[in-house]
């Protein structure tokens, strides 16, 4: 049976990191849209999937997974020989991608999600952003894309020369800010991170999965 | 030359995931403690090592890493043929693993993280608590210890019955609630996280760190 991926129809989150993934991987699935709206991801059957009841979640003819970081490393090894290898096999390479994808977990992100939640989701349900706090999280992106900045110095990607799951994990909120207005991303000042940034924005399966939204292969 | 592990000497966060994960791999290192109190980890020649400027890193004869969690996974791969297997080789184990890694990270760590600054760093500083966020991150850290709940009434441990680095990555930051008299994560309503927590508090490589500290193996 096909692999069953559940979202609702939404580029961003971990929904566009799992998407993007599978794109990837050229990995044949059947999207299954999940309807925010009425609840449909805190029923019963959907959390037999989820127990935290988030989205999204596959399932790969009976083995069921949650978490798009850990879907994305699944993916990689079921759909080992296809598309792009996202996280390498050698030791030393792997750990420099498993720690640039810490880096984006634990210090990238939640910053992130802080400035997301006042400039993206906020507006969405007409409420007023807080602007200091907004800006509070930008100052915290801006401190850690200094470094960044020195990191893309040494190599194209931020764990080598190779696009890794390192760099697709950023897809997941970032470009909301530039559809915002905000250009965090690719201010002069970083050079190495704006092209990096517009490096990632026109990586063709990104564009592809916009322009399209999650579609099946099958 | 044998691995260098940097970090504050205290067996807790980020440092005392990597102590206890090369006590679990029983892995020789030589311990270099870096003074926060003095800032250590923000002069040049630390950032040499992490550029974001925090502690723990490797140097593994003359590979640097850091991140905590990067770091284990590390190490479990280049141990891997002694100690405890802290990630498993076959992709459908290894993917539940990731899984509930992933959990930790994205869902117990922020609220929990806002919280041991309110009730651990602040009083530290002479500040007090502001306890509407500790209340919020308690709501949230508990909201999550109930779908644990479940989790844990179908296996032993987080991925399964056998301990991997899901279990081990949460003994960083949760002990400081337990030491600050926060009895989250053994209240009698969640009997199954009870028998787990007190199992890994139980553990003699996580005895055997709290009461000794930090110590090179050479």
């Amino acid at each position: 049976m096909v692999l069953k991926f559940y979202a609702p129809q939404f580029v961003g989150g971990g929904i566009a990191i799992v998407a993007l993934a599978l794109a990837e991987k050229q990995a044949a699935f059947e999207f299954v849209p999940i309807n925010m709206a009425v609840k449909e991801h805190k029923t019963a059957e959907y959390m037999a999937m989820n127990p935290f009841g988030q989205v999204p979640a596959i399932n790969d003819d009976g083995f069921a997974m949650y978490e798009s970081r850990a879907i994305c490393r699944y993916l990689d090894e079921r759909f080992a020989d296809q598309g792009a290898t996202l996280v390498p096999k050698a030791m030393k390479e792997r750990a420099v991608v498993e720690q640039a994808i810490s880096v984006e977990s634990m210090t990238f992100s939640p910053p992130l999600s802080k400035v997301v939640g006042e400039l993206v989701v906020k507006v969405r349900r007409g409420l007023t952003p807080d602007q200091a706090l907004a800006d509070e999280g930008l100052k915290e992106i801006s401190d850690k894309l200094d470094v960044y900045e020195v990191i893309l110095a040494k190599h194209n990607y931020l764990a080598g020369d190779n696009f890794t799951l390192a760099d697709l994990v950023h897809y997941a909120y970032a470009p909301m800010l530039a559809e915002k207005g905000v250009d965090i991303m690719t201010v002069k000042e970083r050079p190495n991170v704006a092209r990096w940034w517009n490096e990632l924005m026109s990586r063709p399966t990104w564009v592809k999965l916009k322009a399209e939204g999650m579609k099946s292969t099958v | 030359m044998v691995l260098k592990f940097y970090a504050s000497p205290f067996p807790v966060a980020g440092g005392g995931i990597v102590a206890l994960a090369l006590a679990e791999k029983q892995a020789a290192f030589d311990f270099v403690p870096i003074d926060l109190k003095t800032k250590e980890q923000k002069t040049a020649e630390y950032m040499a090592l992490n550029p974001f400027g925090k502690v723990p890193a490797i140097n593994d004869d003359g590979f640097v890493m850091y991140e905590s969690r990067a770091i284990c996974r590390y190490v479990d791969e280049k141990f891997a043929g002694q100690g405890t297997t802290l990630v498993p080789k076959g992709t459908k184990e290894r993917a539940l693993v990731e899984q509930a890694v992933s959990v930790e990270s994205m869902t117990l760590f922020p609220p929990l993280d806002k919280v041991v600054w309110e009730v651990v760093v602040k009083p530290e500083r002479g500040l007090a608590p502001d306890q509407a966020i500790v209340g919020k991150g308690l709501k949230e850290i508990s909201d999550t210890l109930d779908v644990y709940e479940g989790i844990l009434g179908k296996h032993r441990y987080l991925a399964g019955d056998d301990f991997t680095l899901a279990d081990l990555v949460h003994c960083g930051y949760l002990p400081f609630l337990v030491e600050k008299g926060v009895d989250i994560m053994t209240a009698k309503e969640r009997p199954n996280v009870a028998r787990w927590w007190n199992e890994l508090m139980s553990r003699p490589t996580w005895v055997k760190l709290q009461a000794e500290g930090m110590k090179s193996t050479v």
